[in-house]
């Protein structure tokens, strides 16, 4: 029998283990921890439980903040916001499209979300609207006339918004030429107050399934409401927000590593920051994946020792 | 609405969470007590010893 503490030089792959045996039950040792980890999660939910924030929606943003809406909704409806310019996968803009190099991953998948602000946000919600004939009639002439008074229209409209007030919840412009703008933004605000806009831009297309947020949640992120809201919840990207939960919840600790990148330069004022630190966590997560193949790196766990404290029991033993 | 659910934790954790800064890094000290765990029982399955089997010849 060979020595077990010192191994011959060229084992013998065929030979019979020579030390001793140890009896091992690993369906007990999966039971045992399945019931571990159920009894710890169900004693956290029922001392914790979970976040419990109202969702944000365009009725609350639109009740809580009718001028940021309005000032928002305009813009759709003009094409000169951040949704509208955005780029892939929306719209053919180049507001947001993010390089690495000459390469753009963003323009090569192309516009696979198709969203025409106008015509999404504003004008076929307004169309739902049943039995409104002074908004079908601003609908038509808003329509009918060229773009280019459709656009002027719609910048006097934004223009002169600041100085808007509302009166029992309409808004009241100071006078200008805002054409059929004015009524429609009206229709709209009313609309979003009544949550039907809601409804009209989560169902789109699909009556039956409903469940796809991207258009609410589009318009609702531009406004200045919902940033200040996520500000307040430090769930910025300039807060470390990609680890932070709402309310006193632990969050995402596990991406600290994508936030840090945000917080420094050059990809902190970058404009195509995350695609940078795309690139830059995928190489580092394959350098990861090498370390068993990096010299010097693969001799980390042989030099810290940290295996000689785990086993330090067999170690003395075979030290003295 | 969160005053109508009708079995609430015992903790309440959603008001505000306290942050700390340091620089340019900042953390919420929940996520601090999760990192600090964290630690405990990585520590702790380092040092706390296995369990003495019986060995068979």
């Amino acid at each position: 029998m060979n020595d077990p503490v010192k191994p011959p030089a060229t084992p013998d792959a065929d030979a019979p283990w020579p030390g001793p045996f140890v009896r091992y039950d690993l369906v007990k040792e999966l039971v045992v921890a399945l019931g571990a980890v159920i009894a710890v999660v169900v004693a956290l939910a029922v001392l914790f439980s979970s976040p419990d924030e109202p969702p944000v929606t365009i009725q609350s943003w639109s009740r809580a903040a009718p001028a940021d809406f309005l000032a928002i909704a305009v813009t759709e409806l003009n094409r000169t916001s951040d949704v509208a310019t955005y780029g892939p996968p929306y719209n053919e803009g180049t507001g947001s499209v993010q390089k690495i190099g000459p390469i753009s991953l963003q323009e090569a998948a192309g516009v696979k979300v198709p969203i025409e602000t106008a015509r999404d946000y504003v004008l076929e919600p307004l169309h739902e609207v049943p039995g409104a004939p002074r908004l079908r009639a601003a609908l038509d002439a808003y329509e009918a006339a060229p773009a280019r008074l459709q656009e002027k229209w719609a910048a006097n409209y934004e223009k002169a918004l600041p100085e808007a007030r509302f009166v029992a919840g309409v808004p009241v412009l100071p006078p200008g030429r805002y054409g059929p703008v004015e009524p429609m933004m009206a229709s709209l605000l009313a609309m979003g107050q009544s949550g039907a806009l809601d409804g009209a831009l989560l169902a789109g297309g699909h009556r039956f399934y409903a469940t796809d947020y991207t258009k609410p949640l589009l318009f609702v992120s531009a406004g200045e409401y919902f940033e200040k809201l996520a500000e307040h919840q430090h769930l910025l990207g300039t807060q470390w927000g990609m680890m932070n939960e709402t309310g006193s919840f632990p969050g995402q600790v596990w991406l600290w590593l994508f936030s840090f990148w945000y917080q420094v330069e050059p990809f902190k004022s970058s404009p195509n920051a995350d695609a940078l630190i795309f690139v830059l966590m995928g190489v580092l997560s394959l350098a990861f994946i090498c370390v068993p193949f990096i010299p010097g790196l693969n001799q980390l766990p042989r030099r810290l020792g940290v295996y000689r404290l785990i086993w330090r029991d067999h170690y003395r033993e075979v030290e003295t | 609405m969160r005053a109508s659910i009708p079995l609430g934790a015992i903790f309440d954790l959603n008001g505000p969470a306290e942050y700390v800064s340091w620089h340019f890094i900042q953390i919420s000290v929940p996520n601090l007590v999760v990192i600090a765990l964290m630690i405990v029982v990585f520590v702790a399955a380092l040092l706390i010893p296995f369990p003495k089997r019986e060995r068979e010849p």
